[in-house]
């Protein structure tokens, strides 16, 4: 093997620490929320653990017209606002304000992004950066393809080092919508330099399930339909709409968190074990699900789906107005604000468990888990009596915000008697390893300039989620099943509880 | 006489003249008493949090302290039951005294958990054998590690016999008393301890930065060709004396030992210096150690470190710098006249200040034949046979730090890259080492190459 090619000796036995080479960032939307949210403060915190290349730069546009120092005073107070880590570390932040420029960059306008060339080209001089480029679209989906053409107008895709473009979901919103982005951006970029940001992905307990289910050889021999009766997936937020209304109402909760977080639970619940934890091993197996998942078609869609939007009512102790009343959502909207599904994917392992799905905003609480239940004893040999305080086993992988896993078994009360009652047994996340975990967009900005696509989604995965999404989508805007409304603080509609128990089931409470 | 130090909280028990049954009979009854509390009345008991026993043996007053204050920081952030045993302590009785204070965390995101620190004070023969005192307390199925403080009894039974009920050993050689000799003697444990047995260095986390700064330069494939042309390294240090070159030679045995350089011959002159050579291949690369006057930094912390040589018709130069000191830019600095600095940028200074200081370098390297010319002493015969150190000042509390990397490749104008060291904090060091459960390879090896290096000193 040439000395190039292998692993640098160095870096070996540095935990935690990946190193990224020399690059120059370029963040389209530079002074958008996503960008002083999330994207800014990440770059801090990547500054602050010493992941960020000798060299490395990033240049923010925006169709402000910004000088340098102006973007770093914006880019200062954002991080200063957001970042998770505090105080804020004074000489880190210099140091990485010093590597932040700014170019106003209109995207019709191809003026701008030559412009923007001669930047890069400059940096690429002064910084000692092989060209490498990481093109970060924090700006509305309706721009990707504009800017991806607009790159390739001004040579931006054919620096001698690699160059990629990160896009932020919605990825389509169709299957239509869907395959015609990715055509775009295949003519300017190939598709493994294409990274489709689904945060959810970036999570440690989201990346915990496969680590749960591939590093224990406990678990696996029971993680199929012999065991287990069914799965229940919760992606529930307590908040409205903060400020999306008009993105919002064109979406829906079924486009914005099923058609992604929702479905990549799934294949990574359900999904088979892959050679390795390597992009393509494990994006091939999730594929693999997603295209197992058996379609909802006509009936099917009234009977497995459950569509619903709030109305006034309380939430952690406080009242709030409906969906309707939020800003720039229309008077007589329809769009659902929570979705419920059961689907069933056909492959040996999985044959006939259902797997329900709910998700919506202004429910009781924020919460993302994933509910395992197992099926009762075949025997009740310690009597039905004995047995009547005991639910099924049940392991509950929970994502946010108590992160942790728990198993719920039987164990016998303490008494004369022969009496069973269900115990838990729990881990958690945050206290067991001595370590803080990072911040998911910290996780996926690095393994973006590392250039590992393992947990972003790929195309051939986008397009298997829009093809089980789309006819339910076109079902529900043809009124069928009927909206319901649910008040805001409760767990969605009545016909939410009715599909579980037409199967003799029921929610679990979170 | 019990000993002045007592527990910062109230204790929930104390003991004196007792025995380890009466400890555990203690602590069984805090366990239950909390574990009810924290049930109520209508839900079930939770399952105890442990992720670890930390022993902290202390051989002071002053380390006792320490060793309190840090497992009750790592405590309160991570369940964990934490063990601090005086040795040697003024007790009164025949047996041991103890005392059990406990913490409450209520995390917004977990159940609560009791952060438990069990201080025992023992002296005689009783100190002699840990293992015996500590192994009825042991938590069942989580990790065990016992942090040393001050310097362990390297190659006595004592520690060894310590070590049978531990899975790893952590110890901060900034802070041995004796640094070479005790240095020497922690390397040659590796080749004894049992192979469950994980050995870590406090002082190897404290080089982490070092490490992470001169692995990133030669990450970018295009410059990892340089790994095989590096011809030249140097390594600054604070203080004088053989005891204060630990962490550089760390440092360049961790490289050595990454780049598979075999230790061909190396001496120490006067005045700190040391030439060592390495071999790799058909190449040599030439390691100088230098002595620098550093007073923010404590004696033995490293204080730069310079990697140079060609690859391929390029040639490189990697600088890493501790905390450089900024001066104000003066109006024609004496090295500017020798070495232009090419602007008035912070860059361009530092950058003709640094050739000068290897312009010095020359100097150095003649440092013994000049010594000898003005005193007529042979070479290495006047200094101090023993330099002395003083441990209590080894490692100061620190502020913010930084490290400055200086990169120069071919004819290009030099990269200047600031990155922040955390502040230096004992938890954090220490969590550094026990999250990866203090086995880690490439410190064995790393340590395996200092200490032939630190032997021909």
């Amino acid at each position: 093997m040439k000395v190039e090619e292998a692993p640098n000796p160095l870096a070996e036995g540095l935990h935690d620490y990946r190193v990224a080479d020399p690059a120059v960032m370029v963040i389209f939307g530079a002074t958008g929320d996503l960008s002083g949210r999330k994207l800014l403060p990440a770059l801090y915190n990547l500054a602050k653990q010493r992941s960020l290349p000798a060299g490395f730069a990033v240049v923010g546009t925006g169709r402000d017209d910004l000088t340098d120092q102006a973007f770093r005073k914006h880019a200062a107070d954002k991080i200063h606002e957001f970042s998770r880590t505090q105080p804020i570390d004074d000489r880190v932040l210099a140091a990485l304000l010093d590597s932040l420029t700014y170019v106003k960059v209109e995207f019709s306008k191809l003026e701008d992004f030559k412009t923007l060339a001669a930047k890069l080209q400059e940096l690429d001089n002064t910084r000692l950066i092989p060209g490498n480029r990481i093109f970060y679209c924090a700006t509305p989906p309706t721009t990707y393809e504009l800017i991806a053409v607009q790159l390739q107008a001004a040579g931006l895709n054919t620096s001698p080092g690699f160059r990629r473009i990160v896009i932020e979901k919605p990825f389509g919103l169709d299957l239509k919508s869907a395959r015609a982005l990715t055509e775009t951006l295949h003519k300017v970029f190939p598709e493994d330099s294409v990274y489709r940001i689904d945060h959810y992905l970036g999570k440690e307990t989201v990346q915990n399930i496969l680590a749960f289910r591939f590093a224990n050889a406990i678990f696996e021999p029971v993680w199929n339909t012999n065991l287990i009766d069914s799965v229940q997936i919760t992606v529930a937020e307590d908040i409205g709409l903060e400020n999306r209304g008009s993105y919002y109402d064109r979406t829906g909760a079924l486009r914005d968190i099923v058609q992604n977080h929702g479905l990549q639970l799934v294949a990574l619940v359900a999904m088979e074990p892959p050679l390795a934890f390597e992009a393509t091993a494990v994006r091939d197996e999730k594929v693999k699900v997603l295209r197992a998942i058996r379609p909802l078609i006509g009936e099917d869609i009234e009977q497995s789906t459950v569509r619903g939007q709030y109305a006034k009512g309380w939430v952690l102790g406080e009242q709030v107005g409906g969906y309707r009343e939020e800003p720039d959502v229309a008077p007589e909207s329809p769009t659902e604000t929570f979705a419920a599904l059961r689907l069933f994917i056909d492959n040996w392992r999985w044959a006939g468990v259902p797997f329900y799905i709910r998700a919506g905003k202004r429910l009781p609480k924020r919460i993302t888990e994933i509910r395992i239940q197992f099926k009762r004893p075949p025997h009740l040999t310690f009597g039905r009596e004995a047995m009547k305080e005991v639910d099924p086993n049940a392991l509950t992988l929970r994502i946010q915000p108590e992160e942790g896993i728990s198993l719920k078994f039987g164990a016998k009360v303490p008494s004369a008697g022969l009496r069973i009652r269900s115990v838990t047994m729990d881990f958690q996340y945050m206290t067991s390893f001595l370590v803080e975990a990072p911040e998911a967009y910290e996780r996926l900005l690095l393994d973006c300039m590392i250039g590992d696509p393992t947990l972003f989604t790929r195309a051939d995965e986008v397009e298997a989620a829009w093809m089980f999404i789309d006819p339910i989508e076109e079902s529900w805007r043809n009124g069928r099943p009927p909206l319901g409304t649910y008040p805001a603080g409760m767990w969605g509609p009545p016909a939410a509880a009715q599909l579980l128990q037409a199967d003799g089931r029921e929610w679990h409470r979170p | 006489m019990t000993s002045t130090v007592k527990p910062d909280v109230s204790p929930e028990w104390h003991g004196e003249d007792v025995m380890i049954r009466d400890v555990l009979d203690a602590l069984t009854q805090i366990r239950d008493k909390f574990a009810r509390a924290e049930a109520g009345d209508d839900e079930h008991i939770h399952p105890r949090n442990c992720v670890m026993t930390l022993i902290g043996v202390a051989p002071s007053e002053a380390h006792e302290e320490l060793a309190r204050r840090t497992t009750l920081t790592i405590g309160t952030q991570h369940p964990a039951q934490a063990i601090v045993i005086r040795e040697e302590a003024p007790i009164r009785g025949r047996h041991l005294d103890a005392w059990i204070t406990s913490e409450v965390r209520r995390s917004e995101v977990a159940c609560a958990w009791q952060c438990e620190i069990i201080t025992l004070h023992v002296h005689g023969r009783a100190a002699e054998h840990l293992a015996e005192l500590v192994d009825p307390l042991l938590v069942s199925g989580v990790p065990t590690y016992l942090w040393w403080l001050g310097t362990p009894p390297f190659g006595k039974k004592e520690l060894v016999d310590a070590l049978r009920v531990c899975d790893g050993l952590v110890v901060d050689s900034a802070r041995f008393e004796e640094p070479y000799n005790s240095f020497r003697r922690m390397a040659a444990l590796l080749k004894v301890a049992h192979h469950r047995l994980g050995i870590a260095d406090v002082q190897w986390a404290r080089l982490r930065p070092w490490r992470e700064s001169i692995a990133q330069f030669f990450t970018p494939v295009e410059r990892r060709g340089f790994l095989n042309g590096i011809s030249e390294i140097g390594v600054d240090y604070a203080g004088q004396g053989r005891g204060n070159r630990i962490a550089a030679a760390l440092i360049t045995g961790w490289i050595a030992a990454a780049l598979g350089w075999k230790l061909k011959r190396a001496a120490a002159g006067t005045g700190g210096v040391v030439v060592a050579h390495y071999e790799a291949g058909n190449r040599f690369i030439e390691v100088d150690f230098r002595p620098v006057e550093k007073d923010h930094l404590a004696s033995g912390e490293v204080s730069a470190v310079r990697i140079g040589g060609a690859s391929q018709g390029t040639t490189f130069r990697l600088s890493v710098q501790h905390d450089p000191v900024r001066r104000p830019a003066l109006s024609e600095p004496a090295y500017r006249s020798l070495h232009h600095a090419g602007g008035e940028d912070d860059a361009g200074m530092e950058l003709a200040e640094r050739r000068a200081e290897w312009h010095r370098d020359v100097l150095h390297e003649n440092l013994d034949s000049l010594h000898h010319t003005a005193t007529g002493d042979p070479p290495g015969e006047s200094r101090p046979k023993r330099p002395r150190v003083l441990t209590t000042e080894r490692r100061r509390p620190d502020s913010t730090r930084v490290l400055l990397t200086m990169i120069e490749i071919g004819d290009g104008a030099p990269l200047r890259h600031v990155q922040q060291m955390e502040p230096e904090d004992e938890p954090a060091l220490l969590l550094d080492l026990l999250s990866t459960g203090t086995h880690d390879d490439v410190y064995n090896r790393s340590l395996a190459a200092a200490s032939e290096l630190v032997d021909k000193f």
